[in-house]
């Protein structure tokens, strides 16, 4: 039997999935940062043992590893990462500072303008210009990259970005940067903006260089103390990170761009929940510890964000699955502020100490406290008993909030509850009606163990009637780590307009880009049969800015001088369907082109996923306890099911609560469960 | 727009805050269509342009979405339609860019959509935006010696440009034979269709969706809220009358001594009233800075909001509760015909927001804040010329932003590094090198932020951000109106004055000549243009601040360690990496004459 595992390593809990030829197990420990990898090896040592194998014969029948971490996020959280140097051209050290000047609120002047992500005093300037054509205006002052590098040697500096104007028409002097750089100080790290992210506009290009390079030395530490780790316990096979693109690459090759690893994790959300639905929008939410993630999907798309933000004032400078972070999880710590307004979160109690209950330390009252208190948690039963929670710790420390609130226990513990519910709320519409996309209208995926505690009232809020809690909810990015594809975009520039059109040219690009896509998938040992390149072309109407994307398929010859008619009239078509303008007489500037390769994994695409063996039985709960509920303002007595003897076919009417190992469902009144084929709960708001 | 903290008068809170980021998402997808849709630099990348939407009954519903001068008093520019037109119909789009009927200036082009709903019109939605040129005699938009309306170019006071959701070639035609480089000012036109014609059909939906009755009752849910927003704002300042005097620089011909411009304000927190009253000022000059009605209330009207809780809804409920006294035939009032107002939009409005902000100022801390820097220098200029890059060169002209003016100290934040001009209110964007370079033919040999410019203070202006350009192989003609070069911000509460703007010429020789202020200079490709903006004043005695703070400013390049040593009292010393300077606490304590 052969094993297929995704490890998701969150920042409080690492999650992991593992799949056999016919069922799907999952388990979770606590994660240790700032040492993520020991965490990602417990995780396996459980898979392990309950597979009862030795942890070496175990990794011996791995044949893939696929792993979403936040060793780069929590570097970027932590200000942990790499002291960059900035190379650019003399005359603009303040690219980084200047942004294309930050966006703020109108009338708002009591804020701090934000500090560069690379300081002035590591920006250097080199003499040496291209004009916009690729004439060579002034040659690279080779002394002045000297000097640079001692200057960045005096600070210590650890990796170094090079962006210099127009390096995307002529790379040569960033080129020749990098040259003396290997020889001045061949052990740092050294990015080129032009091979990281070719795209116009130098902020863009800047910024994403110097994050890749700030990530460079943190990465490939990790992923080589991951490699290490994995070799000495004898595993042999694939590891593969998951990217901020929603695929994943070797490791190998998140190591060159280690950009791509931001937000690796969060993304498989998404992923997953494309996999669980056939639904066209679908908004998914992931509850960990400490945050919630919020992704969504269109048309059964996943949402990209073209112009990803990495802060609040900084762009990523490359396109990255659209996920926002807010600070609500299970671990968030319930506050009072001098006025007596009750807050929850952003801070959070995380792993260590944990919430009060976990009787680790904790004092301050947590999410998971007041849902112990509110009787959603069963104390005794919470990862399936493996950890028995303090009931008085977490009644002590919501108490201790309602002394500051003067408010009774349930009516405290519901207060933290709700309020915790309103700021996931803020994040959901934030997806959804801040980008013109009604809630209502959408599907809703559940991730995280705590959220479907929290589920049916947020979605009687937002006026969402059906969502799905997965068999694996608790998992749900390790899940959709099993079942992801490999991804890699390559992009060429190649102007011309609907008039000029050269369809030789077009095609010998094509050629190129669909050749580095094979490598890609190559590297990845994908089989061709399970190979499909996506074709797509950048256009847009003269002295416009922005290009829009449009889809083609070349056909096996490649384009025709004849296809041009079609390519341009889909521009038009496309450009009046999102703008409600365009306009046929005008000519169609083509700007570039990609070929995306995409390498189908070993459970992505309509590869059936094992799954969980449920038997069979009868409807019946194993229990009944008191939760408080609000509606009627008072506790009354629920029937708790046992969520791992739901199977297919089977259903529950609310109020009623249903839990398994590692999740608490909290089904309301007029709210409906049914079991799906693969074990998943499909939850739908009873229209009476 | 913001989170309601209460309910509304009856109106369920929940659904406030829905249809309030409704309505906010609508003025975000608006402002996308035009950013991705339109063509010259100063709209797509500078964001010289704003969204809105209005009652039909002109009321307005925010002012969020983009730059305060072209938003504070929108619905005075849709106001107009419902007089000379009385049958307005759906697929309808008015143009109104005439000082004397509504409008800001003639540059700025308002196209307004009415929307109907249900049969009924329930809104307009608004995009005005700076075009590029807008046909004036000169190659420019900002004409500061053009007396009178005559010389401006083309005015649309109120014209219908669509009828059933078609343009009207005619129009179209007339636009098209006097506006230089015709496609660009197309393009940009179309830009605004797209985004008012995305906004009517959202707005149709939203109506769909929750009903008619149900937006109604939000629209005047909303306004309320902003109304009790500000009544609580103005309770919790304290009550009295301030005035304060600022004074644009002087313009040849124009005003050869400058304008001064002088605002009282008086705060009622009993009647919940602020009243502004800008009537004590000069007659209209012989020029183009006068203000038109238009900017002249939203000058007034930024200067308070840029004193109040930023999160007050900048609604008609809002606006209410400032009464603003205008005089006719006044420089900072209403303009009397045909005097000329193309440059209305900034320099003397700068100056009236700046003098309604200084009242604030001398309620005393936390009160008020320093006085931003001007704008329009030669950074910021309008470039022509004809683009020798194709088979056939090709007629070009823009308004670039390269560098913005620095922001005010406020107390407890230095100032906003991009603020821009008060007119635009940080909501500008600076544009990205290579996309001036690759749509015109000039060479930014440099832009940074300038050293010992800053005003200084507890809490810093922010510096001046200095370069220089020249045109690559032809001649380019640039076009500029320059205000801070003499009388630069001011700093406020001890804090000191940020540096002047410069616009000068660098020549073939390497000689260096300053420019005048007002002006307009053809440069050669072995010549160049040189700018540095106006920075921002400081907020405060410079000998309070954090000494922390002022190496940081150092070690940032913005401030040199003789400065940190004279004008804040703090000792420097060189760091142990030999590059960065560190505080000296004892040295420090002693300039300071403190205990160490």
């Amino acid at each position: 039997m052969t094993y297929a595992v995704c490890i998701d390593t969150g920042g409080t809990f690492t999650d992991c999935v593992v799949a056999t030829g016919d069922n799907l197990r999952i388990f979770k420990t606590a994660s240790t940062p700032p040492d993520f990898d020991r965490g990602f090896m417990n995780a396996l040592a459980l898979a392990a043992e309950d597979a009862g194998l030795g942890l070496d014969r175990f990794l011996a029948e791995v044949d893939v590893i696929i792993h979403g971490t936040t060793a780069s996020t929590n570097a970027l959280i932590e200000g942990k990462t790499a002291r960059v140097g900035l190379i650019v051209n003399a005359g603009h050290p303040d690219i980084l500072t200047l942004r294309d000047a930050p966006e703020k609120r109108s009338f708002d002047w009591h804020l701090d303008y934000p500090e560069p992500f690379v300081a002035r005093n590591l920006t250097v300037e080199v003499g040496g210009r291209f004009d916009s054509s690729g004439r060579e205006l002034e040659p690279l002052n080779e002394a002045d990259v000297r000097a640079a590098a001692d200057h960045f040697r005096r600070m210590e500096t650890e990796a170094i970005a090079v962006c210099l104007l127009w390096s995307i028409i002529d790379g040569a002097h960033e080129r020749r940067v990098a040259e003396i750089l290997r020889d001045e100080l061949p052990d740092l790290p050294v990015t080129l903006s032009h091979e990281l992210n070719p795209v116009s506009r130098e902020y863009r290009r800047a910024i994403s260089a110097s994050i890749n390079a700030s990530l460079a030395p943190v990465i490939s530490r990790y992923v080589s103390s991951i490699e290490d780790s994995l070799r000495e316990a004898g595993y042999r096979n694939d590891l593969l990170i998951a990217n901020c693109v929603g695929g994943m690459m070797q490791a190998a090759e998140i190591v060159e761009r280690p950009i791509y690893s931001v937000m690796s994790g969060p993304t498989l959300a998404p992923v997953a929940a494309r996999h669980l639905t056939d639904e066209p929008d679908v908004i998914v939410i992931d509850m960990g510890g400490t945050t919630l993630d919020v992704s969504a999907i269109r048309d059964r798309e996943i949402v990209v964000s073209p112009e990803a933000m990495l802060t609040r004032y900084d762009l990523l400078g490359l396109p990255k699955v659209d996920v926002r972070s807010v600070g609500a999880g299970g671990g968030s710590i319930a506050w009072v502020d001098p006025g007596g307004l009750l807050h929850v979160g952003p801070q959070s109690a995380g792993a260590q100490p944990g919430p009060a209950c976990y009787g680790a330390g904790g004092t301050e009252a947590t999410v998971t406290d007041a849902n112990v208190v509110l009787g959603i948690i069963d104390p005794d039963f919470f990862l399936g008993g493996r950890i028995r929670l303090d009931r008085a710790a977490a009644k002590a420390a919501v108490e201790a909030v309602g002394a500051r609130l003067g408010t009774g226990l349930l009516e405290t513990a519901h207060a933290i509850h709700a309020a915790s519910n309103h700021t996931m709320i803020a994040a959901i519409e934030d997806i959804t009606v801040g980008e013109g996309l009604d809630p209502r209208e959408c599907y809703l995926v559940a991730g995280g163990g705590a959220t479907a505690a929290h589920l049916c009232e947020m979605a009687d809020i937002l006026g969402i009637t059906r969502t799905m809690i997965p068999r694996f909810v608790a998992g749900l990015s390790a899940f959709g780590g099993l079942v992801s594809e490999f991804r890699s975009e390559a992009v060429a520039t190649l102007a011309m307009t609907g008039e000029r059109f050269d369809a030789d040219a077009v095609n010998r690009v094509l050629t190129e880009l669909t050749t580095k896509g094979a490598a890609f998938l190559e590297r990845a040992g994908v089989a061709t049969e399970d190979r499909r390149y996506d074709h797509l072309f950048s256009a847009r109407y003269r002295f416009q800015s922005w290009e829009i994307d449009v889809p083609f398929s070349p056909g096996p010859g490649g384009l025709g001088a004849d296809d041009v008619a079609d390519l341009v009239s889909d521009f038009h078509a496309i450009h009046q369907r999102v703008y409600t303008i365009h306009n046929p007489e005008e000519s169609v500037e083509f700007t570039a082109w990609k070929v995306r390769a995409v390498g189908a994994g070993r459970y992505s695409a309509d590869r059936e996923v094992p799954s969980p063996v449920v038997p069979a039985g009868a409807v019946v709960p194993k229990g009944r306890r008191e939760v408080y509920r609000h509606e009627v303002g008072a506790a009354a007595l629920l029937p708790v099911f046992d969520a791992d003897r739901l199977g297919p076919g089977m259903h529950i009417d609310g109020p009623a609560i249903a839990e398994a190992e590692l999740t608490t469902i909290l089904l309301r009144s007029g709210w409906v469960a049914d079991i799906d084929a693969h074990g998943n709960f499909l939850l739908t708001k009873d229209k009476a | 727009m913001t989170e309601p903290a209460a309910d509304a008068e009856g109106f369920d809170p929940t659904l406030l805050a829905v249809l309030s980021s409704r309505m906010s998402a609508i003025l975000r997808e608006m402002t996308n269509t035009v950013v991705r849709t339109s063509r010259s630099s100063v709209i797509k990348t500078s964001r010289d342009f704003s969204c809105g939407i209005v009652t039909y009954d002109h009321r307005q519903i925010s002012c969020e979405s983009g730059l305060p001068v072209h938003l504070a008093a929108l619905s005075l520019t849709t106001r107009p339609i419902s007089k000379f037109f009385d049958d307005v119909k759906e697929g309808d789009a008015y143009v109104n860019n005439c000082s004397y009927t509504g409008g800001t200036h003639h540059a700025d082009i308002a196209l307004c959509v009415p929307v109907f709903c249900e049969g009924e019109p329930l809104f307009w939605t608004v995009v005005r935006a700076h075009h590029a040129d807008i046909g004036a005699p000169e190659p420019t938009t900002y004409l500061p010696y053009a007396r009178t309306i005559y010389e401006e170019g083309l005015h649309f006071p109120c014209v219908r440009f669509q009828e059933h959701y078609e343009d009207k070639p005619d129009l179209i035609r007339m636009c098209r034979m006097q506006i230089r480089v015709a496609d660009v000012w197309y393009g940009d036109y179309r830009a605004q269709v797209g985004a008012c014609r995305t906004a009517e059909r959202r707005l149709k939906e939203l109506v769909t969706k929750y009903g008619l009755a149900t937006v109604k009752a939000f629209i005047e849910a909303w306004i309320a809220y902003g109304e009790r927003r500000m009544i609580a704002a103005i309770r919790a300042l304290p009550a009295g009358t301030w005035s304060y005097e600022t004074r644009h620089d002087p313009v040849p011909t124009v005003a050869d001594e400058g304008v001064p411009v002088r605002a009282t304000l008086t705060v009622d927190p009993a009647t919940a009233m602020i009243t502004v009253d800008v009537r004590d000022n000069m007659d209209c000059v012989p020029g183009g800075i006068n203000q038109s009605e238009t900017c002249a209330t939203a000058g007034c009207l930024i200067g308070v909001y840029n004193n109040l809780d930023p999160t007050i809804p900048h609604n008609e409920g809002s606006a209410s509760r400032v009464e603003i006294l205008l005089r006719d035939g006044c420089v900072v009032g209403r303009p009397t015909y045909p005097v000329g107002t193309s440059v209305a939009t900034t320099n003397v409005n700068d100056r009236l927001s700046t003098a309604v902000s200084g009242c604030f100022t001398q309620m005393g801390r936390p009160h008020g804040r320093a006085e931003a820097g001007y704008s329009q220098t030669s950074g910021l200029a309008v470039i022509s010329g004809l683009d020798p890059r194709s088979d056939r060169p090709e007629p070009y002209i823009n308004q670039f932003m390269l560098g913005l003016s620095g922001g005010a100290g406020v107390d407890g934040h230095d100032g906003w590094v991009t603020h821009g001009a008060p007119c635009d209110g940080g909501m500008l964007r600076i544009d990205p090198i290579e996309t001036v370079e690759s749509m015109y033919p000039v060479l930014i040999e440099e832009r940074r932020l300038s050293s010992d410019t800053l005003g200084c203070g507890e809490w810093d202006g922010a510096p001046a951000t200095q370069g220089s350009y020249r045109p690559l192989d032809h001649d380019v003609t640039v076009n500029y109106a320059s205000d801070g070069d003499m009388f630069a911000s001011k700093g406020a509460l001890g804090g000191s004055d940020g540096a002047p703007a410069i616009n000068a010429k660098r020549h073939s020789d390497g000689t260096v000549h300053t420019l005048p202020s007002f002006h307009e200079e053809i440069c050669g490709p072995d010549e160049a243009i040189c700018y540095r903006s106006n920075a921002g004043g400081g907020y405060g005695d410079p000998r309070a601040r954090n000494p922390a703070r002022v190496a940081a400013t150092v070690n940032r390049g913005w401030l040199s360690h003789e400065q940190a040593q004279t004008v804040y009292a703090v000792a420097l010393v060189r760091a142990a990496n030999g590059v960065d300077f560190e505080v000296d606490e004892a040295a420090t304590a002693e300039l300071r004459g403190q205990p160490v």
